[in-house]
């Protein structure tokens, strides 16, 4: 009995040297937002993140296609449509300001009331 | 590093085979001798062929060794196809500084033409059935800049349209320019959809259940509601909101008993403006799935009648929600005009018939519903709604209301979406009023719509 709790903890110690030692994608871990795109609206249409971070967007849709783009910005995404999975989008927010997001595919009637804001801040 | 690889193949090989011969070894040595012997002639076949074959892999060794002059050179693993959406890779992109609409002003860009249709067949009780091609409604849009941006829709109803002939009609519905100042401050000027309720700015078929809209959004609140005009609109605090617009007013001649404002829009056509209506939503959407949202329209209508003061105010109310598989939207409207009794009797001196125009009118709806995706592969919903709509829901003094106008309805019906954007409708409408002599018409209604 002794020898196994001692055989399953040095496996368990092994494991998390494994999972802590392996090298990650990104040298911090990036901060998740979820967006949420429906006719004519995202959800939340106003994030904040601090300066510095890594940010990754996760982009889904409620309806159909949308697109999500951070004006004056190459950012620009495809949003898939209901039910098809979503989009990533993934950038280190190294300028403090306030920028304008929006939908970069025509929607529907409303398509422009889709606008949004991302601000950095210190 | 050849010669490594060869002693990995060859203890492969070798260790493996063993092992595995290993386990029937010992399970043999408790059968009986016959079987034991059996099983020993069967092992040595085997291992002899492993053997054989371990010749020829190191013999087929030795012949790439001789044929290989040089150790391969790593090859560069092929360059993967560009991506829209930046590579999650330890080389983060960075978002940069904000910079200002003027300063990405691009090139004018035209967009690509979006659309919605949907075609009825419709099964009144007691008559034939009538299948109708209801909306061809194509979308534009144009960029002048970051700023500055088109939106046209242009929309045929009932598929066919003749001069002097009963038939369909070709409506612009929108044509706006918008003027992007900041997200929460922007101007908009052109054709416009008046602000008010859920359906006015959201009708692409797939985004409401049902084959008809709601009896609410046709009677009460004249659905496609549109009008030249301008205003402002934008988004403040976090999940805030707003347009205001103005507009041409209402025109009190077209207005009636049975059918409310259905008619009473002057829909861009020279609209006479010698006064303007003022119109407005606030709309909160800062909770995932909900959208809760207010409308009011208010303005002079009586401009054929200049001696009369008659005003048409509007007040909505609605709201959506949905979490996982479950839905509602609900929606309530009243109409007041003002100086209905002096319409009436102005209108009666002209045309020779009192239209029985009401100094009030009211609807509202609500309407669970279902859509179970994604946890059924199979996209499909239904919903109930109950809809109660009174076009005479408060007469003038001394004007008793018809009951024929004062109804309800339920609806009861699915959507089935292949794709997202394309949906297939059944519902069938058991409509009552209150009224003992005129009886209302239940339907059956089959649509297909989609937007692209």
């Amino acid at each position: 009995m002794a020898t196994t709790l001692r055989r399953r903890a040095s496996l368990a110690c092994a494991t998390l040297f494994v999972v802590l030692a392996s090298p990650s994608s990104f040298s911090q871990e990036p901060n998740v937002v979820r967006v949420t795109a429906e006719r004519y609206t995202f959800t939340p249409s106003h994030i904040k993140v601090k300066r510095g971070t890594i940010v990754e967007l996760r982009l889904r849709s409620e309806d159909t296609n949308h697109g999500f783009h951070i004006v004056g910005s190459p950012f620009n995404a495809i949003i898939p449509k209901r039910g098809r999975g979503e989009a990533t989008l993934v950038f280190r927010a190294d300028s403090v300001g306030r920028y304008t997001f929006e939908c970069s595919k025509m929607c529907g009637a409303g398509h422009n009331f889709m606008r949004g804001t991302l601000t950095v801040e210190e | 590093m050849m010669n490594a690889m060869r002693q990995r193949l060859t203890a492969m090989s070798v260790g493996i085979p063993l092992l595995l011969l290993g386990a029937p070894r010992l399970s043999a040595q408790t059968a009986d001798p016959p079987a034991a012997q059996t099983a020993a002639t069967s092992e040595q076949a085997r291992i002899e062929e492993l053997e054989r074959r371990l010749r020829e892999l190191e013999s087929r060794l030795r012949e790439l060794e001789a044929a290989a002059p040089k150790p391969l050179e790593p090859v560069a693993p092929p360059a993967l196809p560009p991506r829209e959406d930046p590579p999650a890779q330890p080389a983060v992109p960075s978002l940069g500084p904000p910079v200002s609409s003027d300063e990405t002003a691009t090139a004018s860009r035209t967009g690509p033409i979006s659309g919605y249709m949907d075609f009825h067949l419709n099964k009144p009780e007691h008559e034939d059935p009538v299948l109708d091609f209801h909306r061809f409604v194509l979308l534009f849009n144009h960029s002048f800049t970051d700023r500055l941006r088109f939106v046209g829709e242009l929309e045929l109803e009932h598929a066919f349209v003749s001069g002097l002939e009963p038939s369909g009609e070709v409506e612009l519905e929108q044509a706006y320019l918008d003027f992007r100042v900041k997200p929460a401050l922007n101007f908009r000027a052109g054709m416009l959809l008046a602000p008010v309720g859920i359906i006015n700015e959201r009708h692409e078929p797939p985004s409401f259940f049902g084959v008809e809209r709601p009896f609410v959004d046709t009677f009460i609140i004249p659905t496609t509601w549109f009008d030249a005009g301008a205003g402002v609109h934008g988004t403040i605090g976090n999940g805030w909101q707003y347009r205001a617009y103005v507009m041409p007013p209402l025109d009190a001649t077209r207005i009636t008993a049975e059918e409310g404002l259905q008619e009473a829009t002057q829909k861009g056509f020279e609209s006479n403006v010698r006064n303007v209506a003022g119109t407005g939503r606030l709309e909160y959407v800062g909770f995932p799935g909900l959208t809760a949202g207010a409308s009011f329209w208010r303005g002079k209508t009586s401009f054929n009648f200049p001696r009369t003061d008659s005003r048409v105010g509007l007040l909505e109310f609605d709201g959506r929600y949905h979490a996982g598989w479950f839905g509602a939207r609900g929606e309530f409207a009243h109409v007041f005009i003002d100086g209905a009794a002096e319409l009436n009797d102005f209108l009666q001196l002209t045309t020779g018939v009192n239209p029985n125009i009401a100094s009030e009118m009211r609807g509202f709806y609500i309407e669970p519903s279902i859509r179970p995706l994604p946890g059924i592969r199979l996209d499909v919903g239904a919903f109930l709604r109950y809809e109660n709509f009174d076009t005479q829901f408060k007469m003038p003094p001394g004007v008793l209301p018809l009951k024929q106008f004062d109804r309800s309805a339920w609806v009861i019906g699915g959507s089935y979406y292949p794709d997202p954007d394309v949906v297939l409708k059944i519902d069938y409408s058991i409509i009552r009023n209150r009224s003992s002599l005129f009886r209302s018409v239940d339907s059956l209604n089959v649509g297909i719509g989609w937007w692209f």
